[in-house]
């Protein structure tokens, strides 16, 4: 059984706009990804290609005019989708931690850290006071927060922005979760402080053997600290698979293309295939969602393209894709 | 000499904290030289002072110490009015295109704005001119007529690279410009940065902490180090040579996207001090692997060790400023 | 449009939720709209609706109460109530109009100026203000037209010139938030001289909540040029203004003759309310800082 696994997740925003109409837009469009103990996962891709949106939908975090309207979420054989709001909370903190970007602000700025692990801790572990505050300490140490008891009774405001995040990841790692989900957890910190934290997460995954989402839009921190990595476009996995088949074997063209982009790979002056608008979410084209922006497409896009498996586990939904081995494609419509 | 189009001897920048009487020393005795058709490349992290660098050459802000030569005039000490009609000749381009255009003004406006106030051109021939620009940074004239808010960030970064390439002017600072953009559209600003340097053979000064793409683009590169440039280095040698235990950590701290390239790690220590208590003697010292002694009492000379390939570090000479060999 | 990604989503819907709720007018807003519209109607075009000559006496019929012939009554002079009713809609208009755009023209390049300047040239401006605002406008203009001369434009400068501070306040902290931003930065870079920067890029941003105010002062003027009328200041009787209407009718309360005042007085009431009304329907929307969501 997967640790987590999430099938045709759909989320839209339904809202009405200046104008009175209602307004819908699909902003994830039949996700599905599996996730298991030990192993951590890097959903990348551009801006407002869902990333975060996939992780708020997990986690029950959407609020309106965001709605999860299809798909399933199951997280240790259980499905989450269908929880009360109650019942999410007790697993949200708990079995499954966020560690989000911008630290500093996810810090509640008027209780000193000590306090704000301690009442983590109460309120999803409970137990003696004295247990908890052993169990900060114990958290603190393992994130490399030098002085521990020193920095228990810091403010927010006094932590750098390394030390907010590594705060933050002891916060989510207080009550032994069996699932972490980091959302930019790096963005906006110093790539010496970058490597710090993403070495120290790395490290925390196998020990306490979680499974990891790490989203993130940097394909360095993919290839070298994901096992398993989803690419999403406008709301849709094109491609998924073990992180160096796809890096070093990219099938979907869109795949390609955002390799080709990386500095070390890209060719100043030969003229790439790049640009192009992502779809409109009001108005999704029908068939391949990249087709406007692929330099392959063919009329045969108009048509939804199937999702084929390259080799055992890496999968790209694409029309120009050659399964590895005979009969082992399956479409999915 | 004429060649040179922008020079700093010793510059410097602080700024009063509060009422405190303290000072964030931002900038610490920087020398810089860019000649024309360069580009030379400034990677640092936060608090290394690159942002200030950059805004003080331009006389964005005023210098503490130090002096600017820019197309051989000393201009550290030009009172404004004599800096305004030389911004013809030093444009900037900055990291959030979302905020750096007037929400107000309409592309075609925004675009033609440094031609209004530098040239005395007709409206017909500006709008020619306005519209050639466009065509340039490959932006559709349909956006002319658009406020900012209808543009996307490479959009918008297009408008900013028009309006800083619109005078011809000879240097061009450009703090952060890809940063906050996406990959894809991030490859397409350098491919038009790289055309528009050999075209104009503008001076460019590149900001960034994104070592991939300051080598991408840079001919030369000054890596910071709170305030002081630690290492000055040609393109080439950059990855294969780099003889600061700083740049050096830098380089092991990056991640490439290939996941074949193993990583060689040397995670520093702690974070970089604050800038208000700078560090005596070698800023670096406190973080540094292979710091001695005398590291905490004496600032480093910069050392040229190769033809453009300076090097401040006590330990250069001893040959143990190598923190792991492997890395070469 | 570039609102196709999920965070833009987000915003999107925020903003329809929140312009939706005020992008039409609340209903007491429009309710001030009419108001004023119709003392509008009024004021351009008084001699339609005017039965009588507002300013010729008839000598056979003072203070007689309001009848057929003259809907209001005459007053003391014997002239028709409701035909100077409807031109003193006149002076309103004509006195508020100008004294908001005189203190808009003075207040909102000092705010402009002092705000991007700074320094001691701010501190000064704005302690000069306080001064101004600290002291009661009715006592200051009192002495200031009385001082200069009685006669509709003094009125009109001096109630101009007081009410800029009100501009000049709200136009300086915008400018004070705006002075650091990236696209001034960009301007300055650009090689601006300090006057485009000051009204190419800083005054569009920062002058629709100056924007928003001006309804609720021009209802200010109305009410304080009636005050200085009716203390017998700027506009004397028998000119058809509605404070100078009130002062003269005030005599003829004891003696029952209500109706020389009432009528100027529920008229000044209702523009001013219309104006007030009005005025804040439309701060809510333009007024960034009253823009909560709903």
């Amino acid at each position: 059984m997967n640790l987590l696994s999430v099938q045709d997740l759909q989320t839209h925003f339904i809202f009405r706009d200046i104008d009175h109409q209602l307004r819908e837009a699909k902003a994830l469009n039949k996700v599905n990804l599996t996730l298991n103990s030990g192993q951590v996962l890097g959903i990348v891709g551009e801006t407002g290609a869902g990333k975060s949106l996939t992780a708020q939908s997990i986690c029950g975090l959407l609020r309106p005019p965001a709605k999860i309207v299809g798909g399933s979420v199951t997280f240790q054989g259980r499905e989450l989708l269908t929880l009360s709001e109650d019942e999410i909370n007790t697993i949200r903190g708990a079995e499954i931690a966020m560690v989000v970007q911008n630290p500093r602000s996810s810090l509640d700025p008027l209780t000193q850290i000590g306090a704000q692990l301690v009442r983590l801790h109460q309120t999803h572990t409970g137990g003696p006071l004295a247990g908890s505050r052993k169990k900060a300490l114990d958290m603190m140490q393992a994130v490399g927060i030098p002085d521990p008891e020193g920095r228990f009774t810091a403010w927010p405001h006094e932590l750098s922005g390394g030390m907010a995040q590594r705060v933050l990841i002891a916060m989510a790692l207080i009550n032994e979760p069996k699932l972490l989900i980091a959302d930019e957890p790096t963005t906006g910190l110093d790539v010496t402080v970058q490597a710090q934290i993403l070495d120290l997460l790395n490290e925390l995954v196998a020990r306490f053997d979680m499974g990891c989402m790490i989203i993130t839009h940097d394909l360095g921190i993919v290839a070298h600290y994901c096992d398993q990595v989803a690419v999403m476009f406008a709301g849709e996995i094109v491609e998924q698979g073990p992180t160096r088949e796809v890096f070093l074997t990219p099938a979907h063209p869109y795949t390609q293309q955002l390799l080709a982009a990386t500095p070390e790979r890209l060719q100043l002056g030969v003229k790439s295939q790049l640009g192009g608008q992502p779809p409109d979410l009001f108005n999704l084209p029908t068939g391949c969602l990249s087709q406007d922006r692929c330099t392959l497409a063919t009329e045969k896009c108009g048509a939804p393209p199937p999702l084929i498996e390259i080799s055992k586990g890496h999968l790209a939904r694409c029309h120009f894709v050659k399964p590895a081995e005979k009969g082992r494609s399956k479409s999915n419509e | 000499m004429s060649e040179l189009v922008l020079s700093t001897k010793n510059l410097s920048k602080r700024f009063p904290v509060g009422r405190s009487g303290s000072f964030v020393n931002a900038v610490n005795g920087v020398d810089l030289s860019i000649k024309r058709g360069e580009v030379l490349g400034m990677v640092g992290e936060s608090g290394s002072g690159k942002s200030t660098i950059g805004r003080t050459i331009l006389r964005l802000t005023d210098p503490s110490d130090g002096e600017i030569t820019f197309d051989g005039q000393d201009i550290t000490t030009l009172p404004t009015k004599l800096i305004r009609p030389m911004r013809k000749d030093m444009q900037m381009v900055f990291q959030d295109p979302w905020s750096a255009l007037n929400p107000r003004m309409k592309i075609g406006d925004l675009i033609a704005e440094p031609l209004r106030i530098h040239f005395n051109m007709s409206r017909s021939e500006c709008n020619d001119r306005t519209e050639v620009l466009a065509e340039r940074v490959r932006l559709s004239a349909d956006f002319l007529n658009r406020t900012p808010s209808a543009l996307s960030g490479g959009q918008l970064q297009r408008v900013c690279i028009a309006r800083a390439i619109a005078t011809n002017p000879k240097l061009i600072v450009l703090d952060e410009p890809t940063s906050s953009l996406d990959l894809s559209v991030r490859a397409g600003i350098l491919e038009l940065l790289q055309e528009l340097r050999a075209e104009t053979q503008a001076a460019f000064l590149f900001i960034s902490h994104d070592l991939g793409t300051i080598k991408l683009i840079s001919d030369r590169i000054a890596v910071l180090y709170l305030g002081r440039v630690v290492e000055e280095v040609p393109k080439d040698k950059l990855f294969s040579d780099p003889s600061h235990p700083y740049t050096q950590s830098l380089l092991s701290a990056h991640l490439p996207s290939d996941p074949n390239e193993t990583l060689q790690r040397l995670t520093l220590q702690g974070e970089i001090p604050s800038p208000i208590n700078l560090p005596t003697g070698c800023s670096f010292h406190t973080r540094c692997p292979v710091a001695i002694n005398s590291c905490q009492s004496n600032v480093p000379e910069a050392d040229e060790i190769s033809p453009g390939h300076l090097v401040s570090c006590l330990r250069l000479k001893d040959g143990q400023n190598i923190i792991r060999r492997d890395l070469k | 449009m570039t609102g196709r990604s999920p965070s833009n989503l987000w915003t999107m819907a925020r903003l329809g939720n929140r312009i939706r709720g005020i992008s039409r007018l609340s209903p007491t807003a429009t309710a001030g709209v009419i108001i004023i519209l119709l003392f509008g109607v009024l004021a351009l075009f008084s001699d339609m609706f005017m039965p009588h000559d507002p300013v010729s006496s008839f000598t056979d019929r003072i203070l007689q109460p309001p009848s057929a012939q003259h809907w209001f009554g005459t007053d003391g002079n014997g002239m028709d109530v409701f035909s100077r009713v409807i031109y003193g809609a006149k002076f309103g208009f004509g006195i508020a109009i100008p004294a908001v755009i005189i203190a808009v023209l003075i207040g909102v390049p000092v705010g402009l100026i002092a705000g991007y300047r700074g320094g001691l040239l701010d501190e000064v401006l704005m302690r000069i203000f306080d001064g101004l605002r600290v002291f009661p406008s009715i006592i200051l203009a009192l002495a200031v037209v009385a001082a200069t001369g009685q006669s509709l434009l003094n009125v009109v400068l001096v109630l101009g010139f007081l009410d800029s501070p009100v501009f000049a306040r709200l136009v300086r902290s915008e400018v004070l938030a705006l002075r650091s931003s990236i696209f001034v930065e960009s301007a300055i870079a650009a090689g601006n001289p300090t006057w485009r920067i000051l009204f190419l890029h800083l005054l569009p941003n920062s002058i629709q909540g100056a924007m928003a105010q001006t309804a609720v002062r021009a209802a200010w003027a109305v009410r304080i040029s009636a005050t200085l009328a009716f203390l017998g200041v700027g506009i004397q009787a028998p000119t058809p203004e509605w404070g100078a209407m009130i002062r003269q009718g005030a005599e003829f309360m004891v003696s029952g003759q209500w109706w020389v005042a009432i009528f100027p007085g529920i008229a000044l009431i209702l523009l001013v309310f219309g104006l007030n009304l009005f005025g804040d329907g439309i701060q809510d929307i333009l007024d960034p800082r009253r823009r909560v969501s709903k």
